[in-house]
Formats: C-alpha cells, sequence, structure tokens
C-alpha cells in the first residue's frame, strides 16, 4: 500500500483514539436518577421573571427544556457548534444585540446549554441580556 | 521592497482569504496552513509574514473586531518563522505535515492564552478544553492536507515564481 495512505489511516485511528479519550474523560457527564431542578427566566424589559420547578430523571439540561418547550416558550437555533436559544417565554432574541446568559446557582455556566447536566437542586437561571 | 513584490503580497494574501472562505463550511477543515508553509518555503519568510498581516487585517473587515483576531497576528507569523527555522531540517512532505498537525492540536491553546489575557484564566481554560475536538480535527485535517497537497503546490509555486519574476 502507499506509505502516504498508510500515514493517513495511522493519523485517523490515533485521531478515533483520542476522541474516544476526550469523550470518556472530559466531556460533560450527566447524572442519572430523579432530580428536582428548578428553572428562572428573567427578561427585565418585558417584566418577566418566571420560576418553574420540575422533577426530571433526565441528564442534560438541554432535555428538560426541549421537553417543557412550549410551556417554557423556547426557540432554539442549531449552529455548527450546537444548539443555542433563540427565544423564551416568546420573546425572541435579537441577534445582533441580545442573547440569553446562563447561570447555574447563580455563576456563570461555562459551557453551552446542551453541555450542562442537571443535578438535584440546581437552579437554572436564563437572563436576556445586551453584548 | 520592489513595486512586483508588493503585488505578488496582496496575490497571496487573497489566495488565503479566498482559500478560507471556500472552506468555512467545514469546520476547522482548512487550507490556510498548508499555503503559508508552502508560500515560506517558495517565496521566503519576510514576504510571507507580510501576507500574514494583511490576511490577519482583512479578517477584521470580514468577521468585525474580536479578541480571538488579535492571535491571527501573532499564530500565523509564529507558523512562518517555524517552517523558516525547519526548512534546513525538513526534508519531506511528512515533516510538514508532523508541523501542521502539532499546529492545528494546540491552535485553541494559542487562542485560549489569548482570551486568558481578555477575560481571565478560568475562560480561557474552559475556552480550550471546549474546542478540544476542533483542533482534533483541525491538526488531523492539516496532517492529510499537507502530506498530500504540499509537493504539487510548491511545484506549481516555484514555476509561477520563475515566471513572474523572469528568473
Amino acid at each position: 500500500m502507499n506509505k502516504k495512505i498508510i500515514a493517513i489511516i495511522a493519523v485517523l485511528v490515533l485521531a478515533a483514539l483520542a476522541f474516544v479519550g476526550y469523550k470518556t474523560f472530559l466531556s460533560p457527564k450527566g447524572v442519572e436518577g430523579a432530580k428536582e431542578v428548578t428553572v428562572n427566566i428573567v427578561i427585565e424589559k418585558e417584566g418577566i421573571d418566571e420560576t418553574f420547578t420540575y422533577n426530571t430523571d433526565y441528564e442534560f439540561l438541554i432535555e428538560l427544556l426541549e421537553e417543557n418547550q412550549e410551556e417554557l416558550g423556547i426557540t432554539f437555533e442549531e449552529y455548527d457548534f450546537g444548539k443555542m436559544i433563540t427565544g423564551m417565554m416568546g420573546y425572541t432574541v435579537d441577534p445582533n444585540s441580545e442573547y440569553f446568559h446562563i447561570y447555574v446557582n447563580g455563576e456563570d455556566a461555562t459551557t453551552g446549554v446542551a453541555e450542562i447536566p442537571l443535578n438535584d437542586q440546581d437552579t437554572y437561571t436564563f437572563e436576556l441580556k445586551n453584548f | 521592497m520592489k513595486s512586483k513584490d508588493i503585488v505578488l503580497i496582496g496575490i497571496l494574501s487573497a489566495t488565503l482569504t479566498a482559500g478560507k472562505l471556500a472552506l468555512s463550511f467545514i469546520p476547522n477543515v482548512e487550507i490556510v496552513t498548508v499555503l503559508f508553509i508552502a508560500y515560506t518555503i517558495v517565496f521566503g519568510y519576510r514576504k510571507t509574514i507580510l501576507v500574514s498581516l494583511v490576511f490577519a487585517t482583512t479578517e477584521i473587515f470580514l468577521y468585525g473586531f474580536n479578541t480571538w483576531l488579535l492571535v491571527y497576528y501573532f499564530i500565523w507569523p509564529f507558523l512562518i518563522l517555524l517552517t523558516e527555522l525547519m526548512k534546513k531540517v525538513i526534508k519531506s512532505e511528512y515533516g510538514y505535515a508532523i508541523l501542521g498537525a502539532i499546529f492545528g492540536y494546540t491552535f485553541g491553546f494559542f487562542f485560549a492564552i489569548g482570551e486568558s489575557f481578555f477575560y481571565g484564566i478560568a475562560y480561557g481554560w474552559t475556552y480550550w478544553i471546549r474546542g478540544l475536538l476542533f483542533d482534533l480535527i483541525h491538526g488531523t485535517s492539516n496532517f492529510i492536507i499537507i502530506l498530500t497537497l504540499l509537493n504539487p503546490l510548491k511545484k506549481l509555486l516555484f514555476k509561477l515564481k520563475k515566471a513572474y519574476y523572469n528568473e
């Protein structure tokens, strides 16, 4: 077989192994089992500050949001890097100046909405902000 | 610097912007790295560094000013200088493919350092970890692209250079 093809296959195999390693050790993991979590939505300029409590077995926040999409009035948009929230409580963000900032127990979320794991008694706050 | 050099720098930077845009629909698969390596080998590091500065500035015109774009002013000249330094050591396209792969795998790390200056180390760390899968695609695709395209590109560019400068 051509030497170059062998080198390319070897690199692809190594990349696949690294991918498995990343998924096993570094990507966020969900917690199994029943949890009670709170979702808080704040859209100050519309006077919206709503709190919802859910009992769920889901492992990631995105799953909970998708199940309650209608009640929370959420719209999503799919991008290369994952799903992004474009609207809540029927309010659609102006993509040029606004976004929903996510807090987990009052702290800034460090990942996108699709990677936030659900933990019992956690509060997830979505606040409309300008950038 | 002759007027021919100035024209050449403009043309080369245009090929980089066009090449980047043409492949922008595939995340982190790009031909900018292979082009910078080939340009450094064929035209030398001085001209290619100027090309990289024009390229980085064009990015700002296209995407608006972002903190991550500042890293472009350092990361591409760094690759060019690395290529220049390795020129004497690397004898085949395999060496450059490895150089491009390492460059791709660490690409996000350089940006994470840049972002840390603006938003703090915690943000930089998260930025890096979040982007690791993209770096994996970047480094791996760089390896394949350089291994397959560098030699034909070099051959073509040497020919064009000869004709352009009437050597």
